[in-house]
């Protein structure tokens, strides 16, 4: 488990030493690139500053990525990780250690809300303002320029789909709360008449959502002391045996507390698919339509629907 | 019989107790241990109610088949809140583990350990066993944050 | 009167059981045996136990209540449990035990009923 990252993006992007092999192969970083990018460590030293004045005139011309840095501290500091990250391209690992704290410049920017266009569009210009530098300094040797050019190239988009996972990655788990959190309201338990309820279940079934949608259903069936609970799942789009059982469990559930299930919105499909699957449903009353088990769940707290006598009443229509 | 090492740094335990099993009363007062704490961190009915079970199981697991054993309760805290368990006997083992977790929803086949029955409560279920030597169990379940 | 920690009501021709404490070894020895000679000495056609103070039932605890509901009927008695928390369920069932040999019922009230229609029912025979 790791501390310090929020999420675990190491985890969430698969990203063990095969993965960074595989990266490092196709980005066609090879050992000379290593070479070139450790035998230039001193012109790093020596540039950096100037480099990452030149990034940041650049993002603060600008007022929507200038809103990023509002405060001198906050300028300062960026500005030290920035030189620190420029020293960090030349460091002469890369390994998973390199992935990881490319990772963390990445989730950084990602976490004050900076949006990938910027947060690329800034990448360019620090290109730019590399690329000047290192011609100047490999002057009259226009071949080892263009070497060092491409070796750097490399590396700089290496890092930038590193920083491009982790903002994906940061929408998933975003997502992925959200959704958790639909969920919980989508399981509404509606009570139809004196000791019936009624769950109509809509869209797909995954275990998690299975979980919850028992424990919602005992929870209101404890609550409202319901005799019998209707559960429709005409808005399931697949049953198979995995959402069988699920039902099956939260059924048998409900029996141990002393109440009992209609299932209804069987389909002829679902009901083809269940018997050929060999889920055994015997246990539960089910029927076709909702209504039918709707007159089910009355008749069996004694009550049922009856026409109105026409006698002396006039008729609406 | 050395305990079960698991992947879980120094860092995230944040509060830890150990309880002796060697009578009865002790299985009660690992399941109180279990609940009092649940109940401080808010764990929800359900997750409380399997923990609490999941405590009990084990407990008299291992004073049933082993008469003494230690049972270990930690909070762990990382992105989220958890509580992990630990039960370790010197006792006879268990022989045919695949057996004692098998058994789906039907205990006939378990040899009465509810082992796989306690699998289910939980988010993470360790074990090691040898015959003549003893058993480790650690179990996990974390708190859900939705 | 029961010699044991449980305590044991009758109500007409039913005998009602709360279980509030957590249960081991003698206090199980105890309440059983409790159970039945109240049985015999009532004539009782019907034991309730209510276990809605219970926040947890492990495996120990689901074999007593299906015994004591076993035992109870070889005297004759019909057991109804009533009361079982949400909680309780769901944990039951994610472990497998289903309890089928045993009535359940979600209050007292219609745990009563069901052995009020039960002793109509013998009545009537």
């Amino acid at each position: 488990m790791e501390l310090g990252i929020q999420p675990d993006y190491m985890k969430v992007l698969k990203l063990d030493d095969e993965e960074c092999r595989r990266r490092l192969e196709f980005f066609e970083l090879t050992d000379e690139d290593f070479q070139r990018l450790t035998s230039l460590r001193s012109f790093a030293e020596r540039w950096t500053q100037e480099i990452t004045e030149g990034l940041y005139e650049l993002i603060m011309k600008h007022a929507e990525s200038r809103s990023f840095f509002p405060d001198d501290a906050t300028l300062t500091r960026v500005k030290r990780l920035q030189n620190a990250y420029f020293l960090h391209l030349f460091s002469g690992t890369y390994d998973l250690n390199y992935l990881r704290d490319g990772l963390r410049v990445g989730s950084a920017h990602e976490r004050i809300g900076m949006p990938p266009k910027l947060y690329l569009g800034a990448y360019r210009r620090y290109l730019a303002l590399i690329h000047e530098k290192l011609r100047n300094h490999f002057k009259g040797n226009e071949a080892e320029a263009v070497k060092a050019i491409e070796t750097i190239r490399k590396i700089i988009f290496f890092d930038m789909a590193l920083a491009i996972d982790t903002y994906i990655a940061a929408y998933l788990e975003t997502m992925t709360r959200h959704q958790a959190a639909i969920r919980e309201l989508s399981t509404p338990v509606i009570k139809v008449y004196d000791r019936i309820l009624l769950l109509p279940i809509v869209g797909t079934v995954d275990t998690q959502r299975a979980n919850q949608i028992m424990e919602t259903v005992l929870v209101q069936v404890v609550e409202q002391q319901a005799k019998v609970i209707i559960i429709d799942i005409a808005g399931v789009p697949v049953v198979d045996t995995k959402v069988a059982d699920h039902i099956l469990q939260t059924t048998a559930a409900v029996r141990l507390l002393g109440a009992q299930t209609v299932l209804t919105g069987i389909s002829a499909s679902v009901a083809r698919t269940v018997v050929q699957l060999g889920v055994e449903l015997t246990q539960v009353d089910t029927r076709a339509k909702l209504s039918e088990g709707i007159e089910l769940a009355l008749s069996l707290v004694g009550k049922k629907i009856s026409s109105k006598s026409k006698s002396g009443v006039e008729n609406e229509d | 019989m050395k305990p079960l090492s698991l992947p879980v740094s120094a860092d995230v335990v944040a509060e830890s107790w150990e309880i002796r099993i060697d009578k009865e009363a002790d299985i009660i007062a690992v399941r109180q241990l279990v609940r009092e704490l649940t109940k401080a961190h808010k764990f929800d009915q359900f997750a409380t109610a399997a923990l609490a079970t999941a405590a009990s199981e084990l407990s008299r697991n291992v004073w049933v088949h082993a008469k003494s054993g230690q049972a270990s309760v930690r909070v762990l805290r990382s992105e989220r809140v958890g509580l992990e368990l630990a039960f370790v006997d010197q006792g006879p083992g268990i022989a045919n583990l695949e057996l004692a977790l098998a058994g789906g929803y039907s205990t006939a086949n378990s040899l009465g350990l509810g082992l796989s029955g306690t699998r289910r409560l939980v988010d993470e279920f360790h074990i090691e066993t040898k015959p003549g030597f003893g058993t480790t169990i650690v179990i996990r379940k974390w708190k859900r944050d939705f | 009167m029961p010699s044991g920690t449980i305590p044991i009501l009758k109500i007409g021709s039913t005998l009602l059981a709360t279980i509030q404490i957590d249960l081991h070894d003698t206090v199980v020895d105890a309440f059983q045996n409790d159970v039945l000679e109240e049985i015999e000495k009532t004539a009782a056609s019907g034991l309730i136990i209510d276990i809605s103070a219970l926040e947890a039932v492990d495996s120990y605890v689901a074999r007593m209540l299906a015994n004591t509901g076993k035992m109870a009927k070889l005297m004759g008695a019909e057991t109804v449990i009533v009361g079982m928390r949400p909680a309780v369920a769901a944990t039951l069932v994610r472990m497998g035990y289903f309890m089928s040999g045993i009535r359940t019922a979600l209050s007292l009230q219609e745990g009563l009923e069901i052995q009020d229609n039960r002793s109509k029912d013998r009545n009537a025979e």
